[in-house]
């Protein structure tokens, strides 16, 4: 996990451990997930996009 | 979306994940009925609520592999032949149906080998044939095992997931749940006390950001497999 990624979890705990209804927590808390699952989604493509400039053959 | 919950159970009161359930209801959107608490079943209420949603949910715990007879009796005194499909109008086409189902095992109980040796979707065909029947779409069952031990956490993950099930159009993908999510994320701010708002702001800008950064990722990446096919 980078940096960033950290703090901005640290964030999002924080809030969400402020909220006094369940629900409120829930909706922070999976927005974490969600915004890990855009992280790993981003790294997939970048990695993809790399993969896919780097090809000798059609130079 | 408007959507209907049907929830079937003959002792609500008493369950643990009902109650749950029902606590975590989104805000709006929702009609919620519970089967078992009406004297009688008024079949031209119940066939308009049906005309009126997008998404019917039945909602219920598992007995004997099957919903409970409070399900069938709505549905032998509703599901009209003549309001589904005998006059060949179809007021229920397009529309979507979806179940929420409790079960007492795990998981991994109902699979060929497993405990139960029935897969949900087996013991649930008929509901699906109703579907089939009535040209609504079937979405893929939300099956919530052993509620009794799921941990803090994982309950604050199933309060998002119901919410979700219930409210965000299909299908699942991860384009869908960011859209659901900035949706919501206004709301969910001018919800926070005026000391978390700058804080929640500041999410929800880093939360935009990564989902612009994805969307031109994935057209940087539709261009490169264009080319690459020519």
């Amino acid at each position: 996990m980078t940096e960033n990624a950290a703090w901005l979890n640290e964030q999002i705990d924080q809030l969400a451990q402020q909220q006094v209804k369940f629900t409120d927590r829930a909706f922070w808390l999976a927005l974490k997930q969600l915004i890990a699952e855009q992280d790993r989604r981003a790294d997939q493509l970048g990695g993809e996009v790399d993969g896919r400039t780097w090809s000798p053959d059609q130079w | 979306m408007k959507t209907l919950v049907l929830v079937a159970h003959p002792h609500l009161a008493d369950s643990s994940s009902q109650q749950f359930l029902k606590e975590s209801l989104p805000a709006t959107g929702i009609d919620w009925e519970w089967l078992d608490g009406q004297q009688t079943i008024d079949v031209n209420q119940e066939q308009s609520m049906l005309r009126q949603a997008d998404r019917v949910i039945l909602q219920f715990p598992l007995y004997w592999f099957a919903a409970p007879a409070s399900l069938k009796q709505w549905e032998d005194s509703v599901l009209t032949r003549k309001f589904v499909y005998g006059d060949h109008r179809y007021p229920l086409a397009g529309k979507e149906l979806g179940v929420v189902v409790t079960t007492g095992m795990p998981g991994k109980a109902f699979q060929r080998g497993g405990a139960e040796g029935l897969t949900l979707d087996a013991a649930l065909a008929p509901l699906a044939a109703v579907a089939q029947r009535a040209k609504m779409t079937w979405l893929p069952i939300l099956a919530i095992h052993q509620f009794g031990y799921l941990n803090e956490n994982e309950k604050l993950q199933l309060v998002v997931r119901y919410q979700r099930y219930l409210t965000q159009p299909q299908p699942d993908s991860l384009t869908s749940r960011q859209n659901w999510f900035a949706e919501r994320l206004p709301g969910m701010i001018d919800r926070l006390p005026a000391d978390q708002q700058t804080k929640g702001k500041l999410i929800a800008s880093v939360f935009d950001q990564k989902s612009a950064d994805l969307d031109q990722l994935t057209d940087t990446l539709a261009l490169i497999k264009e080319q690459s096919d020519d």
